[in-house]
């Protein structure tokens, strides 16, 4: 984690009667294509999460499913140190951290929508902050920007190459859970590293050893593009 | 019969669709008969990779529609297989006729149920009024609450059903998202366990060219009343089945349930919610923070709808002030102008000694999560009806209403 910036949770006691503290991150995807990418990212925080002792759950956007190919999809985590009192909501309404799962996706629509003072944004992309920042609507939210060549890191090989691992993997698309063996096969393991890198949502060496990719995650902690911004007082 | 590999127990992370998947699994079923239709459609995908893996040995049968699914189910049952079969929404409602036939010929078929809205709105949350529709339909039927209690009950059900005392078909019910779609920590048992629960199933006059029977004839008016008797008696007999069967899983698996009714918190409760379904689980919570401000609220959480629970419905509310119904599910002009729980809350308590003023909430409908500060609304609204000693008025609108 950086300097100034803490893991951001949501102060008890907000609109919706919560009355424990919690993080939320929303990680937007496209559909079918990069749909495993996205739910990687959750479902190893989640259960890293959980390793640690926290309560922690990981889902799919609800109405996002059955998905289109290349369509936006959302896929959520959720960690507290309390038991989790809004486990039956369908969506991340105020997310701390989003992560883009593909570098264009950060024009067209508004994956800051709720994010409150102090969050991080990762974006997929071969360009740098100081390049993408133009694109992201209400930025003066942002703690940080992080940016990372997670295709190019991970070696990313596209659809046609994947038949075989997406098929077998069609499972998950409803929601069903994990098998721990083929997480972050792929452009996840940048991103997850990135992500808990600059957030410290879980530890880094509890959330290591799940990730198939050990190359490209361990390669991503070195690459990261990070421009801090407006962080909030811890 | 057919022969499945199942592993020790172990404790996973899954959804409730997945357990339910994994119930049918572990229940050793014969034959599968499936169609797609959100939310369940992860039951059938999770039943198709088991058998496409040779971990599950049954014949999986796509259908055209649903009412193709129940015609396959019920002559597979009538066959003498173990049968598994599942729907949502609109896919319940378009298998409609087969459910009278089935229980009429008295074959326990199991149906999975994750609810999902009828049209309007169709959206793909939870209301009850798809299985609700069919509740008199002669299925032995209850909702869970969150994915262990979802695997429990297809045991449950199907040792239940398969009674040769009972012979009765069984909906399997759970709420669409907060039930199928959420992750939860599921104990997946020890095969020998459910071997002892749950013996091969063996119907007692299967379709047999060696010995024929008839299944389902047309008959003479004066053959009905007899034939419509011994169904409700089925029904009425299977009550005393049900309670021997949670004993009997208590004692197997560990777990303990109440057959008909969860109590939460109704110790010196004044006011109770009344609910059943996954809503229970932010209820749960929302008691608790109430309690802590000195308010005493409770909850009752129907687990058995049919049979209906008269008799404990009865003595259980009397105890309270003001029972809150809380819906989910649509009763348009019925006796409250709200759901349909209403009407049966009332009958049961007629009898009553000491009637609770009860009120009926509109809640959570198109499948809406009932959040925390909705709960509160709900109870100060019975806390007002206890001081006045009097209902403002029966049904409420949830998020409509000051």
């Amino acid at each position: 984690m950086l300097p100034g910036i803490r893991a951001p949770t949501h102060p008890p006691g907000d609109e919706r009667g919560l009355i424990m503290s919690y993080t939320e991150l929303t990680v937007w995807t496209r559909g079918i294509i990069m749909d495993k990418e996205g739910r990687d990212i959750v479902n190893s925080i989640s259960a890293s999460a959980r390793i640690e002792g926290k309560y922690a759950q990981a889902m799919e956007n609800y109405v996002d499913n059955p998905d289109r190919t290349n369509a936006p999809t959302r896929k959520y985590c959720r960690v507290s140190d309390n038991i989790l009192e809004n486990e039956l909501t369908y969506e991340n309404e105020q997310p701390n951290i989003v992560v883009l799962v593909e570098g264009t996706m950060v024009k067209g629509w508004d994956y800051m929508r709720g994010m409150p003072p102090g969050g991080t944004l990762v974006i997929n992309t071969h360009y740098t902050p100081d390049y993408m920042i133009r694109f992201v609507p209400g930025a003066e939210r942002l703690a940080q920007l992080v940016c990372v060549d997670a295709a190019k890191i991970a070696d990313h090989k596209w659809l046609y190459y994947r038949l075989g691992e997406l098929g077998l993997d069609r499972l998950s698309t409803e929601g069903a859970a994990e098998r721990n063996k083929s997480i972050a096969p792929d452009i996840a393991a940048p991103l997850i590293a990135a992500v808990v890198k600059t957030t410290g949502i879980v530890k880094m060496a509890t959330i290591e050893p799940m990730i198939a990719n050990k190359h490209a995650f361990e390669v991503a902690l070195k690459e990261l593009h990070i421009m801090p911004l407006n962080p909030v007082a811890v | 019969m057919a022969t499945t590999s199942v592993s020790k127990k172990r404790m996973v992370r899954i959804n409730g669709c997945v357990a339910s998947a994994q119930a049918a699994k572990y229940a050793d079923v014969d034959v599968i008969a499936a169609y797609p239709i959100r939310p369940y459609t992860a039951t059938m995908m999770a039943l198709a990779q088991m058998v496409a893996n040779g971990e599950l040995d049954a014949e999986y049968i796509v259908a055209d529609s649903e009412h193709s699914q129940l015609s396959i189910a019920h002559g597979a049952a009538s066959a003498g297989a173990r049968v598994f079969t599942g729907s949502s929404g609109v896919g319940v409602q378009f298998a409609y006729e087969l459910y009278s036939p089935i229980s009429g010929s008295r074959m326990p078929v199991q149906m999975m149920i994750a609810d999902r809205t009828l049209d309007p709105p169709g959206d793909f949350g939870s209301e009850h009024t798809d299985a609700l529709s069919t509740r008199d339909m002669g299925w032995i039927m209850g909702w869970s609450c969150d994915a262990q209690e979802a695997f429990d009950n297809h045991l449950i059900a199907y040792r239940i059903g398969e009674d040769p005392r009972v012979l009765l078909p069984q909906m399997v019910c759970q709420d669409g998202f907060f039930v199928s779609h959420i992750t939860g920590d599921v104990e997946l048992p020890d095969a020998g366990q459910v071997k002892e629960f749950l013996p091969p199933y063996k119907h007692p006059y299967p379709l047999d060219p060696r010995h024929p029977v008839s299944h389902g004839p047309q008959i003479m008016p004066e053959q009905g009343p007899p034939l419509q008797l011994e169904r409700a008696r089925a029904m009425e007999e299977s009550m005393a089945v049900i309670e021997q069967a949670h004993e009997e899983f208590e004692k197997i698996f560990g777990r303990k349930y109440d057959p008909w009714l969860e109590e939460f918190m109704t110790d010196d409760a004044e006011v109770v919610f009344f609910l059943q379904g996954a809503h229970a689980v932010t209820a749960r919570f929302a008691i608790k923070h109430m309690r802590d401000k000195g308010l005493k609220v409770g909850m009752v959480r129907l687990r058995t709808i049919r049979p209906y629970p008269t008799d404990r419905v009865n003595e259980v509310l009397s105890k309270f002030k003001v029972v809150g119904v809380i819906e989910t599910n649509m009763g348009l002009g019925s006796v409250s102008s709200g759901g349909s729980l209403y009407a049966e809350v009332c009958a049961a308590l007629y009898e009553s000694q000491k009637r609770p003023l009860i009120l009926s909430f509109m809640a959570g409908m198109g499948g809406e999560a009932i959040v925390l500060k909705e709960f509160y609304w709900m109870t100060q609204k019975m806390v007002d009806a206890q001081k006045r000693g009097k209902i403002e008025k029966r049904t409420h609108w949830v998020g409509f209403e000051e």
